[in-house]
């Protein structure tokens, strides 16, 4: 955790009460976005995403698979993050097994909807190859390398980026297949199907600091919080998921309050990640 | 035997009305889609606490809505374990398992280790960690049986056992979820519905503090939803909460005779 003094403290709050943060922002503004895509070659889809001094990867790979009995018109994916000790000593052991499990129950909670599956940013029967006998396996991992704050967000950012990165090969699949015989599949190495990536929701984390809330949060001012609350939105303005997180009780109406914030506040983000893709997509092309 | 053959056979032959069809009230037919236990969509299902259910613990309760049974014991505040390091607050450590014969499928509860953080962050914020320094207390829970909404038993449920065993607490916990069935927002979901959401929204809140210490959405929801589907959660917090206060009135109570 970091280790803070009484004035540096003060400062910290007393920043946020008057709208002037630490590094100058204002409490909604986000430090500049960096986005690199294709940077794992070994993945489907990759991207890395930087936050100030947060630095986060996500990569995503496709495996063929067999769908669920429960679910033979869909296919599954899995989202793990893994915190390095690397970045904090603190993440060695289980600090780090708990962080993990908590931003990856929260991006899952965000990007993959209700049990039935509605409300997915993924598409999930788009992953079908052969109804109840092939499905594409997405799994999504998420790194994170250096940690200042606000991973979820960072991490929400990551995957979009590296969705959008994503190519599934094209699979063929042999026509003459009897009963419960496994088809044969042909994967193409040149024909990639690519992601529909507008409904994948950001994430805005909202921390309370005092009476005020922030948005992305350095380490620094997260150890000051007392509650923060991350809401993912998606381009319609519709709400995918919500976590609270944090010790202290919240009054309802803030809630609904830090949602309506939330809302204003993706939509910027969007634009501003979506412009940020599109740039790195090109650069990678060029290269 | 053949001139016997009446109308309506007096053996069991299934036939398109008398068919038990699977529900199919999750697609259009939202209006006139009973529940599988016929309550009404606004409706819990019945809460029973019991405290004391088990004697070696500090405190312990049982709780049971409908066919979902949970027990949690509670033990301390006892010293921390050695490698901890020294804490002018105290520690809660919260543990959520599944019985194996819990679900329908045998040992495939959900997951636990989320389960855990989940119930530590929505007891956190109630518990007055101050007045047990240096200590830890733990809250180990056991689904016993899995019928829907597991997670929102078990907070109520592991508030009750924590004021039974006289631990601090600013107010108690109360929890409870709604799904979203196509337009329908149901509170207080079964297994069956469950599996068919296609959203959730589970709320944990001191009622009499008016603040809520957890809440989870999952699916696509409207804002205007989500302020509903609050505002369900709230009220049946505040009756929740009665009855569980009414459930350690009765022990503490009992006790003194």
């Amino acid at each position: 955790m970091v280790g803070l003094s009484l004035g540096e403290r003060q400062f910290i709050q007393g920043g946020i009460a008057q709208d002037l943060r630490s590094d100058g922002r204002k409490r909604l503004t986000y430090r500049p976005i960096g986005v690199e895509t294709g940077v794992i070659p070994q993945a489907s889809g990759s991207a890395r995403v930087r936050m100030g001094a947060t630095e986060v990867i996500a990569s995503v790979k496709a495996e063929l698979g067999r769908p669920s009995t429960l679910h033979p018109d869909k296919g599954k994916v899995a989202i793990y993050v893994d915190c390095s000790p690397t970045a904090e000593p603190m993440f060695e052991g289980r600090g780090g097994e708990e962080l993990s499990t908590e931003l990856s129950v929260a991006l899952q909670r965000c990007l993959l909807g209700g049990k039935s599956g509605g409300g997915a940013a993924i598409d999930l029967s788009s992953l079908v190859v052969v109804e109840g006998k092939i499905c594409w396996d997405l799994y999504i991992d998420g790194l994170v390398v250096s940690s200042d704050g606000n991973l979820l967000d960072a991490l929400g950012a990551a995957i979009k980026a590296a969705l959008s990165n994503t190519g599934i090969p094209r699979a063929n699949v042999a026509s003459s297949v009897l009963g419960d015989e496994q088809p044969e599949v042909d994967i193409s190495d040149e024909e990639f199907l690519q992601f529909d990536t507008s409904s994948i929701p950001v994430i805005v984390t909202l921390t309370k600091v005092g009476k005020h809330y922030i948005v992305d949060a350095t380490a620094e001012e997260e150890s000051q919080m007392s509650s923060a609350v991350s809401i993912s939105v998606n381009r319609q303005g519709h709400i995918c998921g919500l976590t609270k997180r944090g010790g202290t009780g919240l009054d309802p109406s803030i809630i609904l309050d830090m949602i309506s914030v939330a809302k204003h506040v993706s939509e910027q983000l969007i634009n501003k990640l979506d412009s940020e893709i599109a740039a790195a997509e090109a650069d990678e092309e060029e290269s | 035997m053949a001139g016997k053959a009446a109308p309506t056979p007096t053996t069991y032959s299934p036939s398109p009305t008398t068919q038990k069809t699977k529900p199919s009230f999750f697609k259009n037919h939202d209006a006139d889609w009973v529940r599988p236990d016929g309550r009404g969509f606004h409706q819990c299902r019945p809460a029973f606490f019991r405290t004391g259910a088990v004697n070696a613990a500090a405190g312990s309760a049982y709780a049971e809505f409908g066919n979902t049974k949970v027990i949690v014991s509670v033990f301390g505040p006892r010293e921390s374990k050695k490698a901890m390091m020294y804490s002018d607050i105290g520690r809660l450590n919260c543990n959520v398992s599944y019985a194996t014969f819990a679900t329908p499928v045998r040992g495939q509860g959900s997951d636990d280790e989320d389960f855990s953080s989940m119930l530590h962050k929505a007891l956190e914020g109630a518990i007055i960690l101050e007045t047990f320094p240096k200590t830890t207390v733990d809250v180990f829970a056991l689904v016993l049986e899995s019928g829907g909404s597991d997670l929102p038993v078990v907070i109520s449920c592991a508030s009750v056992a924590l004021a039974d065993a006289g631990i601090m607490m600013y107010d108690l916990v109360a929890s409870v979820s709604v799904s979203c069935l196509a337009k329908n927002l149901v509170i207080d979901p079964m297994l069956e519905e469950e599996s068919y959401q296609d959203g959730s929204l589970m709320l944990t809140c001191m009622p009499s503090k008016y603040e809520v210490t957890q809440l989870t959405i999952t699916g696509e929801w409207s804002a205007a939803k989500i302020n509903e589907g609050m505002q369900l959660c709230l009220d049946a917090c505040s009756k929740l909460a009665n009855i569980m206060r009414s459930c350690l009135k009765e022990a503490a109570s009992g006790s003194e005779e």
